[in-house]
């Protein structure tokens, strides 16, 4: 990003390749703005569901078997830690250049934020939710299931939302190895000393940033009806 | 109690929490009968808690056995065992993400019955606990307190359990709603006939609702474990003693009622009683008023203070107590009123004695001696 500032310092020509927005460079490109949209929003998609799943996985792991914790969250610190450059210099002796070398690093880095807010979320249920559960004879499985999961359901959408907006974020990185993306907009802009691209593909990817950050916090919403009358029952008891 | 026919036996039980500390529970034996209420009361850390979870194996003994309806315990996975087992906790643990209606058939669900199955026995279930059916579809969130327990007891009697545990299970709901809730239990279990256990810390339930009751000491060492009148009559020990409290008395008196007492005649006359025999009756039972009767009805009353007044000189003895204003009488009670009420009647009435009637049959009366004498 300092690059993008330093470079535009001083650049004060009308419109054109040299001025700070050329309009016209942009409304010529529609079909690669949403090319590009594709294959950012199918990075992140991907990233975040394989997140998900493995943190999923791992969250279950870590309530159920509580020595677990300690390890899982190192492990996730260290991903979590490694800066994504550093690990595509890693990774791409063995996985090549591209999607496979993309994913890995952005997987990596989901992994600590979900597994947290998860860990958080489960553990948060109202001990007599869990204790009733118990002695009305749900096994272990089924109350993960259909007790301990739903209610954790707000603290695991927040989980997705840091988590998915991060990865936007990075995806934008992966555009160095060719991943395509808003990042190549970037990487373009940059090439060429050519402004608007660069501010085209910052500005698309932090408009994404928002529009999936509150897409999920509608979901959310939807998700869990039993939390928004609960929201209503307490703003009617404080008038 | 008979351990091998009772639908709860606890032989010998123990439960250490740690190695080294002391016993939460220690060598408990302790028989529930079918279709029996038993009261567990203690202070608190007594081991109430960790008894009730021991019999759904939501806690494990760490010795002895317990058996539930002739079974041992361990013959199911624990979490079958439990189905067969309705539990009601102080703080509910509704789930606050179904409706009320896949709360109350939480269990049939797990039993896997079909929906339709499942629908009407929650409309029973309502309307045995005395739910608003149009509650079904709500949430946990938008019930009050005093339905959400309801709704807690209509879910651990969903697939009709036999045995009940209940702990501590109205000490979150305001006095006048415990009474309702209370009343509304043992009206239920007159439908249901289950075999309840439930922990209390206030004697004044425990006395109310349970056929027996049992007296727990820390270590969970059951000091007496009898009916609740037997216990208040003849506490086993000093401890039994204090726990009860000094108001043990005033509770004996909420087990009797005016039946058990025996009435006397007091003063009572007919209409036709002279003044002076009046006065001689009313201070025989040392009071300034005669009951007059007639027949087996009870009229009223009339006041001697009114003689005095109409008659200072002494005249009019000549005169019977008709001659004097009648009034009704309102210190009444009725053979089946508690002794405890019974009492009320009598010292904030100035008459000092309340009337026995039954159905318009007057039947005697009672007064502060008569209720002492019943207390032994
Ligand atoms: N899970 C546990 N781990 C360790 N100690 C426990 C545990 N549960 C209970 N205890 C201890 O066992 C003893 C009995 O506890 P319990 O909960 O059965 O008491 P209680 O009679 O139900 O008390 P209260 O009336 O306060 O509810 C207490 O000293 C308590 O600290
Ligand atoms: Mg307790």
């Amino acid at each position: 990003m300092s690059a993008v500032a330093g470079f535009v310092v001083g650049q004060r020509t009308s419109n054109g390749r040299d001025s700070f927005i050329w309009w016209d460079w942009i409304t010529r490109r529609p079909d690669e703005i949403w090319q590009r949209t594709l294959e950012h929003v199918q990075m992140t998609v991907v990233a975040v569901g394989i997140g998900f799943v493995i943190s999923m996985l791992l969250s279950v792991i870590a309530v159920r078997w509580r020595w677990t914790y300690g390890p899982i969250t190192w492990v996730g610190n260290l991903l979590y830690t490694i800066p994504s450059l550093a690990l595509f210099v890693v990774l791409i002796p063995f996985t090549g250049l591209g999607f496979v070398t993309a994913q890995i690093a952005l997987v990596s880095y989901t992994i600590l934020i979900l597994v947290r807010t998860m860990v958080t979320g489960l553990d948060s249920i109202p001990p007599a939710v869990r204790e009733a559960a118990d002695a009305l004879g749900y096994t272990r499985l089924r109350r993960m299931r259909s007790v301990d999961i739903p209610l954790a359901i707000p603290a695991i959408i927040a989980g997705i939302r840091i988590a998915a907006v991060t990865v936007i974020g990075l995806v934008t990185i992966t555009a160095l190895i060719g991943n395509g993306g808003y990042g190549a907009f970037i990487n373009d802009g940059l090439n060429r000393r050519f402004p608007t691209p660069i501010i085209l593909g910052a500005s698309l990817s932090v408009l994404l940033a928002l529009i999936v950050d509150s897409a999920l916090v509608i979901i959310g919403r939807i998700a869990t009806p039993w939390q928004r009358i609960a929201e209503q029952r307490f703003e009617a008891a404080g008038r | 109690m008979d351990l091998d026919t009772a639908a709860i036996a606890l032989n010998n039980v123990t439960k250490r929490f740690s190695e080294t500390g002391p016993a939460a529970v220690t060598e408990l034996t302790l028989g529930v009968a079918e279709s029996e209420i038993v009261a567990f009361v203690g202070p608190s850390g007594c081991g109430k808690t960790t008894t009730l979870r021991m019999i759904n194996r939501l806690i494990e003994p760490t010795e002895g056995s317990i058996k539930v309806l002739g079974r041992d315990q361990d013959a199911l996975p624990a979490h079958e065992l439990r189905r067969s087992i309705g539990y009601v906790i102080q703080q509910i643990g509704l789930f606050p993400h179904h409706s009320i209606r896949r709360n109350i058939g939480a269990v049939p669900e797990l039993l896997g019955w079909d929906r339709k199955r499942i629908d009407e026995r929650c409309d029973e279930l309502v309307e045995l606990v005395s739910l608003d059916p149009s509650l079904l579809d709500r949430y946990p969130a938008e019930l009050s307190g005093g339905q959400q327990q309801r709704v807690g007891v209509a879910r651990a009697l969903a697939a009709d359990p036999p045995i009940l545990l209940m702990d501590e299970p109205y000490s979150a709901v305001d006095p006048i709603v415990r009474e309702h809730l209370q009343d509304e239990l043992l009206t239920l279990q007159e439908r249901v006939h289950k075999t309840i256990v439930i922990v209390t810390h206030d004697v004044d339930e425990a006395i109310r609702l349970a056929d027996r009751v049992a007296i727990f000491n820390i270590g969970g060492i059951v000091e007496q474990y009898d009916r609740p009148a037997a216990i208040l009559r003849a506490p086993a020990n000093q401890f039994v003693a204090s726990f009860l409290g000094r108001e043990r008395g005033l509770r004996q008196l909420a087990l009797l009622t005016v039946n058990d007492l025996t009435t006397i005649a007091g003063p009572t006359a007919t209409l036709t009683t002279p003044v002076a025999s009046a006065r001689q009756l009313a201070a025989a039972n040392r009071v300034s008023w005669v009951a007059i009767g007639e027949g087996q009805q009870l009229l009223g009353w009339v006041s001697l203070h009114e003689a005095d007044a109409r008659w200072p000189d002494g005249s009019g003895e000549q005169a019977t107590v008709a001659d004097l204003t009648l009034q009704d009488f309102v210190a009444v009670v009725r053979p089946d009123t508690p002794v405890r009420e019974a009492l009320d009647v009598i010292v904030t009435s100035s008459s000092q004695m309340a009337a026995v009637v039954d159905d318009d049959t007057f039947t005697g009366f009672i007064t502060i001696s008569q209720i002492a004498g019943g207390l032994d």
